[in-house]
Order: structure tokens, then sequence, then C-alpha cells
């Protein structure tokens, strides 16, 4: 199969890509493994002419870093938790946006609206939203001053419901873990809709609509159609968005200082929900690049792991 | 094209009528004097619709509300900003706030170095996507699956490690401070190559055979049949790529901040510091007001390109 | 399959990184060298970052063109780069390549960080020196400070640029602030209550404000950090050292007010910023019932201490300044903030590139007119403790109010106690200490724990273990 002209035809075709790459992709990776293995690497220091000698130290000093093994699983969990939601939840949105007519064009311009706004004036909406500012116990010391829209929607049902007041600590001071981690799995997957429903929706759309005229004529059932149609023939797409949502899941870290700035946490505790980028931030803020690269370098390992996964699962799932 | 797939293209024998098969199969309904479960499907069917407006709605209720949000904050003062509890429209609206925006940065300029990277990057972006994609999607090569794992592979390292090398390497072409430095460090996207490459694979190979046969050259069916196919795809990667020219900071900010070349994010953030060293808030919320309503424009106005794009693809089936 | 091909590819590459390990010369810190007659009157470039906001440049134009009368060859080029952090992050990504300006906005944790390039110029030489410079108008002037302009700084601002373990000066003060207490008074003359000036005095305050309107949080401290680090300096017990052992807040004394600000905050005297999760300052103008009557913070931000106006322009009540409380009020100690400036070198340089840095930049700092032209616009406070009587500037002061002139105020306050004014020591690895303490102090503050001691222990251990972390 592989003749020698489509041999150099594909070289051709790929240099431009392949040279961009080895310039500012490769050379910076080399560069980074290098910086890894260089004991307590630091450009300042290196600047200043000191030398550093060859050696795995950076990587012990990760690992047992007292914060390394909760950004381990701070990473982790927000991963499984947000790639299945966001794209089960983006699924639904493109697939039932694609079965209606009238204001298909204006719904469909809403849910891509997202994309163009910037993402900090984003993040303080959403901590304004759940923000509560005084606390909320209403003791002495803490009084309430003004709880977010959140709660007041939560206060609202609950006074209504069972005459009771109710309001959820988020992500203030004293907030709990698992409500952190619902705030930013609800924050994180409305970030991620808009990219994956234009991906989805736009497969959806290239499917012919003569298998649903046949399936119609045949009477199957929308479930079934769903699951026998919609979804094989969607499946690159589907494995696409998964793939790079893992991806970009365990490279999670703006979303959380968008809701609680650069103290990753609520304000007793600071550094609860920080993550692996996160920590490779810290260390570069403190200009020990060795640190942040042989982080980084974890951090690949484990994507790659993860990626690979991925790619196995969906080879014996994706249709062409 | 997989098994599965052949499968139910066999399954189709080809539909009596094409204009709208909906009608036509009601119709074939009602013949069959089944109206009472007609009445109970009609009923469903209104049901059904119903919730999925009701849920495309809410769901839009809640994707918008940042972007009131927004539109809310940049009209109101400072001090209404900085107030406790958020009020929900600006008691004393400052459209002022967007003529200090537009004034206090040098807008024009910001508005004309953005678009030149944007566009320039852009189409040079596509190029060199479509040609990549194109071979790991159609020819065969030594090494292919290889090269594309390790493609791939570079996508999961977190791009700050990457600054600080890049860094050093454009200061070493002397590059900083041009448009250059803005554009290429960036043209490859391994994401974009993945996505359309998963498009052409969705083309048969048939076509490219027989236009082999016809002896048509690889660009011209490029041009001709690839492109107009994955449309969609490419007008994706086009929003994408003008996005990311649109809001990039960190980059351009270390490489290209003098007056001639700074992009709008840069501009707009520096201009908005008041003596303090604060940042006066609503005015920047106008700015990013002001700065997303042209990209918003250009998405609406692509929107039925997508929509062209999708119509044409009657390849399959 | 591919995974193993993956493999060998990353394995290939850590390879190689083993033949690219770098070697090169050691150095040390030394002094510089001026050039036999200082300046030469060469054509000079100066690049200069900061953070100045547009109204700012436009008076920083306009003294680089008085600069330029004097020295017309000496090109100033004057970048804002953001916010401090900026600054630092631009500056520290520059050095390692050499495209570093040669004068920068900095804190002292800034300067720290890029000694470790050792990039940063000692002033000590240059203060000293009494080379003659010929300047265009024919006047002469020496290149160093004159003992007068060296008396004329603030000390406290001055003894900043020392702060570095070594005793030598590497930034010279460029504008500063530091912490006041506002305090509502109209409420406090309505109700006779004295403002306080220790921290007894202020608990008594407290308590007599939460008998008066139990609905309210007497005080708000804005950062938590500075609260932290000015008892330490009030108490004179260890915080940290730029020399030896670094962190050395892990002490009884620090317990003891972390515990007794524990008990306040449990009984409703006060909150900070991180606990009540905004600016105190919303608190202290708030109109709801809920509200606060001092406020302790930054004094450039005097404007945003100042309840809104009604539409005649009148105050609903009238703010006062004050020093913020002292443990000993006969030695009082505050913290001083603020840019200073530095001045970089690279490797190869052009001594005259250096010494035109250091005339703009002792051209900027001892220049009246421009501190206080600069203050005014600014809400800072000048460097220089003759601008007080200059004439513009004291007409300035002479405003000062509660109400419309509030920023004059604050000035007026911060430049009645300079002699208060410290800054903590600086290394790499201060930054990081600041951001412990004040998480510390939030956490001991506001946590529900039944031991309280034990807790307290815990965090003060923590605290340090995660500053020695992330060394």
């Amino acid at each position: 199969m592989v003749d020698s002209k489509q041999q150099w035809k594909a070289w051709l075709y790929l240099s431009p890509a392949i040279v961009l790459l080895l310039v500012f992709t490769v050379w910076p990776i080399i560069n980074t493994v290098r910086m890894a293995f260089l004991d307590n690497y630091s450009g300042l220091q290196a600047a200043g002419g000191e030398t550093f000698s060859f050696g795995i130290e950076n990587f012990t000093r990760v690992v047992k870093a007292r914060r390394f093994i909760d950004c381990l699983r701070n990473t982790m969990l927000l991963c499984v938790l947000t790639v299945p939601i966001s794209t089960m939840l983006a699924l639904l949105i493109a697939v039932t946006l694609n079965s209606i007519k009238p204001l298909q064009k204006t719904l469909q311009t809403i849910f891509f609206l997202p994309y163009v706004t910037n993402s900090i004036a984003i993040g303080m909406v959403f901590a304004a939203m759940f923000n509560i500012v005084g606390s909320f116990y209403g003791t002495d010391r803490q009084l309430v001053t003004t709880a977010g829209i959140i709660n007041n929607v939560i206060n609202f049902f609950s006074t209504t419901f069972t005459g009771k007041e109710a309001m959820v600590n988020w992500i203030n001071i004293g907030s709990a873990y698992r409500e952190n981690i619902i705030v930013m799995t609800v924050y994180i997957v409305w970030n991620a809709l808009p990219f994956k429903i234009l991906i989805l929706l736009g497969g959806l759309q290239s499917i012919n609509k003569q298998y649903y005229d046949a399936a119609r004529v045949d009477g199957t059932s929308r479930t079934r159609v769903f699951w026998r149609i919609t979804v094989p023939l969607l499946s690159p797409m589907l494995a696409y968005v998964i793939i790079t949502g893992f991806i970009g899941g365990f490279k999670e870290y703006t979303s959380i200082v968008g809701i609680f700035g650069e103290n990753m946490g609520p304000a007793n505790d600071r550094d609860r929900l920080n993550t692996m980028v996160g920590y490779i931030y810290d260390a570069l803020e403190n200009n020990n690049q060795g640190r942040a690269s042989a982080a980084a370098l974890i951090l690949f390992g484990i994507i790659l792991v993860v990626t690979l996964l991925n790619l196995y699962v969906s080879k014996k799932r994706v249709h062409y | 094209m997989s098994d599965e797939n052949k499968e139910i293209r066999n399954d189709i024998k080809a539909p009596k009528s094409t204009a709208d098969s909906s009608y036509a199969a009601k119709a074939v309904m009602s013949e069959k004097d089944l109206k009472k479960t007609a009445a109970a499907q009609t009923v469903m069917q209104i049901l059904v619709k119903f919730l999925v407006y009701a849920f495309l709605i809410i769901m839009a209720i809640i994707v918008l509300f940042p972007f009131y949000w927004m539109i809310n904050s940049s009209l109101k003062t400072l001090s209404e900003y900085r107030e406790v509890v958020p009020t929900f429209w600006p008691r004393k609206i400052m459209f002022s706030n967007y003529l200090e925006a537009y004034n206090a940065a040098n807008l024009g300029r910001l508005f004309f170095n953005t678009v030149i990277v944007g566009v320039v990057s852009t189409l040079l972006s596509l190029v060199i996507t479509v040609l990549s994609a194109f071979a790991f999607a159609r020819l065969e090569f030594k090494g292919k699956n290889l090269l594309f794992a390790g493609l791939l592979a570079t996508m999961m390292i977190p791009g700050e490690l990457f600054t600080i090398t890049n860094y050093t390497t454009v200061t070493n072409l002397g590059w900083r401070n041009t448009y250059t430095v803005l554009i290429v460090p960036f043209l490859v996207s391994v994401f974009y190559i993945y996505l359309l490459r998963q498009n052409f694979l969705q083309i048969p190979n048939e076509l490219y055979l027989a236009a082999k046969v016809d002896g048509t050259s690889d660009i011209k069916y490029l041009w001709r049949v690839m492109i107009p196919l994955s449309l969609p795809t490419l007008i994706s990667i086009t929003i994408l790529k003008m996005m990311g020219a649109w809001n990039s900071y960190i980059w351009p900010r270390l490489v290209a901040n003098d007056e001639a070349h700074r992009l709008i994010t840069n501009g707009l953030r520096n201009a908005f510091k008041d003596t303090t060293g604060d940042v006066n808030y609503p005015v920047q919320m106008a700015a990013v007001a002001l700065v997303s309503f042209p990209l918003f424009l250009v998405f609406v106005f692509l929107r039925k390109y997508i929509m062209k794009g999708v119509s044409r693809s009657g390849i399959k089936g | 399959m591919k995974a193993k091909r993956i493999i060998a590819l990353v394995l290939a590459a850590v390879m190689l990184i083993g033949l690219t390990a770098c070697g090169q010369n050691g150095g040390k810190t030394v002094g510089f060298d001026i050039p036999a007659g200082g300046y030469d009157g060469s054509e000079v470039t100066i690049k200069f970052y900061h953070t100045m906001g547009s109204n700012l440049t436009d008076v920083l134009n306009i003294y680089v063109e008085e600069f330029n009368k004097l020295y017309p060859k000496i090109h100033i080029d004057h970048q804002q780069v953001g916010g401090y952090d900026d600054v630092r992050n631009q500056v520290s990504t520059e050095i390692p390549v050499g495209t570093q300006p040669n004068i920068a906005y900095c804190y002292p944790d800034h300067v720290a960080l890029y000694n470790l390039s050792k990039a940063v110029v000692t002033l000590d030489e240059l203060i000293a020196s009494q080379e003659k410079i010929k300047r265009a108008d024919g006047s002469e002037e020496i290149l160093g400070l004159t003992d007068a302009q060296k008396a004329d700084f603030i000390e406290g601002y001055y003894k900043e640029g020392q702060q570095f373990g070594d005793g030598k000066m590497y930034t010279i003060p460029f504008s500063k602030s530091t912490e006041v207490l506002y305090y509502n008074k109209t409420f406090f003359e309505a109700n006779g209550i004295k403002v306080p000036t220790t921290w007894d005095e202020l608990e008594q305050v407290c308590a007599k404000i939460k008998q008066l309107d139990p609905k309210s949080i007497p005080l708000g401290y804005d950062s938590e950090a500075n609260w932290f680090i000015n008892m330490c300096e009030q108490y004179g017990s260890p915080y940290t050292s730029a020399s030896g052992e670094h962190y050395q807040f892990d002490n009884d004394t620090n317990k003891g007010f972390v515990k007794r600000f524990r008990e306040w905050y449990d009984k409703g005297y006060v909150t900070t910023q991180k606990i009540y999760g905004g600016y105190t300052s919303g608190l202290f103008i708030s109109e709801n019932e809920t509200k606060s009557y001092m406020s302790i913070g930054s004094s450039a931000g005097a404007t945003h201490q100042r309840p809104t106006a009604d539409a005649d322009g009148n105050y609903p009540f009238e703010v006062g300044i004050a020093p913020i409380p002292q443990v000993n009020a006969s030695n009082p100690k505050v913290i001083s903030q603020g840019p200073s400036v530095c001045i970089l070198k690279k490797k190869n340089q052009n001594p005259q590139e250096v010494i035109a840095s250091w005339l703009f930049v002792k051209f900027l700092t001892t220049s009246v007119e421009f501190q206080a032209e600069f203050s005014m616009n600014s809400g800072y406070v000048p460097v220089l403790k003759s601008v007080k009587t200059n004439p513009v500037y004291a007409d300035f002061l002479s405003k000062a109010d509660g109400g419309k002139f509030i920023s004059a105020l604050s000035a007026k306050i911060c430049l009645d106690q300079v002699n208060a004014y410290y800054t903590s020591p600086a290394f790499n690895g201060s930054s990081e200490a600041r951001s412990q303490v004040e998480s510390l102090l939030v956490k001991c503050l506001s946590d529900s724990a039944s031991n309280v001691d034990e807790f307290i222990n815990k965090a003060f251990r923590d605290a340090v273990e995660e500053c020695k972390d992330k060394e």
C-alpha cells in the first residue's frame, strides 16, 4: 500500500506543521525534560551563573510535597465528574436542538455566546452567584449581608415547600469540600458546553436525514434511533470531545482561580482545591523551573496513560 | 465505514417521498385506521416538544446569565459595583463607561492589530491544518501512526511550560515586537489537525481513488471535495482561532507589548487601572462588552455558512 | 504497541537531556564599578517598567521632559506593564534572556527574586560617588546623593532598600503608602468614644460599640498578612529573617496575639477581608444595618473608605483617620508599602546605561516637585520630608477633611507618623511567608475547633512547613 510517491507527498504536506512543531513544541519539551533532571534548577539562578547537578531530586521533592496528593486527587475528581456530565449534557442539547425548527437558530446562537465572553468576567459572575458575603451562620460574629442568587433560589423553594430557611455555604469561609467540588463541577461543565455543542451539532447536521426518515417509516422508537443511529454516526465526534475533555480536565486550573482566586480554596483552607497545573504554577512563581518541569512530566505521564486508554476504548467503539 | 454502519445503510430502502417524510409517515399512519393511537401519539409528540423546548430554554437562560451580568456591571458606577449586595439593574445607568473604555485605550489601533493577527494566523493555520489532516487521513507513509500519536502526546503538556523556552527562542530570532511573533508560534494546533482528520476520515476513500483515476491533483481534490465537505469543521476552527487571537493575553504581553503591535486584551487590561493600581471594573466590563460585540457579529454571520456547509454535504447515504 | 513506542520516544528524549546539562561560571554580588568621570554624555536609551495608569504617566512625561533638558541624550522609554505582579513576572522571564529593563518598579519580594540571578545593581557605590557630572544647562551635580538629599528621605522608606540580608542598598523608594485606621467620626463623636491608640483601648471601644449597636461588627481589617506582620513588629517578636533560618514566626508571642484575636472574633468584634468575603471598606461605608465603625486599610485607598455622597454632595457621615492601634503607643510601628525602583544590569552591559538609569532615578526620587505632583495624583505618600513644605502640596494638605479631600487627610496622617515605618525582610520565599501567615490568621480566627491551643499550634507548624516545602 505504501508507495514512495505518497511517502514524499505526505512529508511535503506535513513539513510546515512539523517544522513549526519542532521549534515551538518539541524543543520546549526537550528543554522541559532537561530542566526536570537538573536538581533544583532555577532559570534566574542559571542566569546568575549557578550550575546544577544531574539527578532526580526534583521528582522526589514533588512527590514528597505536602500538597501533591491533594492536587492529584482534586484533578482526578474534577475530571471524572465533569467530562461525563458535560458530554452527556452537550449531547442532549445538540440532539434536542437538532430536532426542532422554530427558535433553532436563536438558541444555537445563545449556546455559543459564552465563547465570545471573557473568561475572567464569567468567573467573577459565577463567584458572585454562589457567594455569601459575611457568612451565613447568623451568629454575632458572622452576619449575613448578602447571599448569592443560587442561595436565593434554594431558599425560595425551601421556604415554599418545607417552610424552613435553607442556605448552602458553597465557596465561602468554612464551606465543605463537597460543596466546593459541586460549584467547580457546575462552572467547568458550563465552560465546556459551547465547544462540545459546537462539535456535536456539526456532527449531527452532517448525518444524512435519510437514516432518520427510514427509521421513522420503520416505526423505530426514539430511544432506539438515538442509540442505533445517532450515537454510532456521531461516535468520532464523541470520541473527540471526550478525549480532549479529559486532556483539558487534567490541565484544569484557571476555572478554579476564576471562582476561588489565587487562594485555590475557601479562605480558611488555602490550596484545598489546588490542581496539578496549579502546583506547576506555584513552582514557576517561586522560580523553581526544575520542580515545575518535573511536575509537568508527571502530569504528562498520567494524561498519556488516560489518553491511550481512551484511544483503546474508542478504537473498539468508534465507527468511521 | 464500519460494518455496522453499512448494515444501517443496507436497511434503508430509499424512502418513497423525500420531500417531507414526516408528513408522509403521518399520512401512512392515518390510512391505517388507528386514529386513537395517532391521537395519543400526537399528544405524546406535543408533550415531547414541550419538554424539549422547556429544557432548551432553561439551559439558554443559564447560559445567558453571565452575559447579562457583564452588561449589567458595565453600566454601573464603580461604587455601585463594589457594593456588597449586587444590584440586578444599575440604579444610575452609566453609558459613559463605554465612552471612557473606547477613549482610554487606543482602541482603533488595538482593533487593527488584533484583526491583522487574527486573520493572518487563521488563514495560515487553516492551510497548515488542512494539509496535515489530509496527509494523516488519506496518505500512507512510514511512521504515520507513530507521528500522529506523538502529536497527540504534545497536547498533554501544560502550555505554560513552553512559554519560558519559546520566549528565549523568539528573542534569539529577533522577533520581539513584530507581528510574526504573535502569529507564527501558534500556527500549528494539534487539536485542529485531529479534529479535521476525523472529519476527513468520514469522507469515503472511493472518492479519492476515483479522483486519482481521473488524474485530478491532490490540491484540486482537496479544494473541490474535501474542503466543501468539511466546511462546518473548518468554520469551527476559524471561529476558535479568531477567538484565540482575540482573547490571547499572556504571550502577547510578554513578546509584543509595544504601542505598534499591542493586541486588544492587553491594551484593555492596561488601560483601566486607576491610581491605586485598582482596576475600574465597570469600565473594563464595558470594554469587554465592546470587544465581544464584533466577535458576536462574526459568529452570527458565519452561522449561515455552517448551515450551508451542512446542507451541501449530501455525500452519505 | 503505540504506548511502547511513545515510551521509547520519551526515554530517548530523556537521554538527550543528560548530554545538554550546563556548566557556567559562578559569581558573587559585587558592587558597581563606576567608570571614571561618571556619565560621559553618550547617547543611551533607558527602559523603565512601571504600573502607572494614564493619569500618572502624564505626570511622568512632564518630568521626563524636565530631565531631558538636563540630559538630552538620555532617552527614557517607559512602559506600563500591568500590575505589580505583572512587572515581576515580566522581568523575571526577561532576565535569563537578557532583555530586562534598566529600571523597574519593585516590591522587596521582587528584588529578592531578581537577586537569584544577581541582576540587581547595588546602589551603595553610586550613592557615595562624588564624581562631578556636567549637565546640558551648564550646571553641575555630583553623581551620588548629597547629605541633604539623603537626610530628606523618610528614614523608614529609605531603609527598605537595605532589607536583603547583606546590608547593601538595592532599591530607592519611589512612592509609598501604609495602613491607617479609618473611623466613623460622626458616630464616635455622637457617642463620646475616644479613638483607640493601643490594642487594649481598641478592645474596649469594640465592646462599647457592640453594646450600642449589637448588629455591627465594630472593626474590619483588610489585610490579614499585614495585621500579623504589624503585630510581630510591634511586639518585637520574630517574623522572618533574610539570613539564616528564614521562617521564625512559630513562637509563643505570636500564638498569643492570634489567640486573643480569635476571642475578639468570637465576640463579633472584628472581621477581615477573607473572612468577610469582600473589602471591609464595603462594610464600613455600608448603608445596611450590618456595618462596621472602624476599618484598617491602605492609606492609598482612602476614597474607597468614604461613603457615597447624596445628590447634594453631602456625605452620610464624616470619616476620621488615625494611625493604627499599637502595642506600645510610645514606640509605634506600621508597615510601609508601595513601589520602590531598582536598577537592573545585564551581562557585558554598557556601564553608561547604569549611570544614566541612576541619574534618572535620582532625579525622580529627589525632586520635591515631582514627588508632590505624583502624590497628589496617585493618593500615595511622597518619600521626601520636604515635600510637606512645597507650597502646592502644603495647600493640598491644608484642605484635608473627612469628605471631599479625604486623600489629603490620609496623606497628612501618614506624613505625621514617619518614625513608625518599617519593612519586613525580603528574601526568596518572603512572599510565600506572607501568604502563609495570612491563611494562618484566617484559619485560626474562624475554625470551630474545640481544642483551640492544639489547633493553633498545628496551624503554626503547618505554615512553617509549607513555607519550607515551596522554597
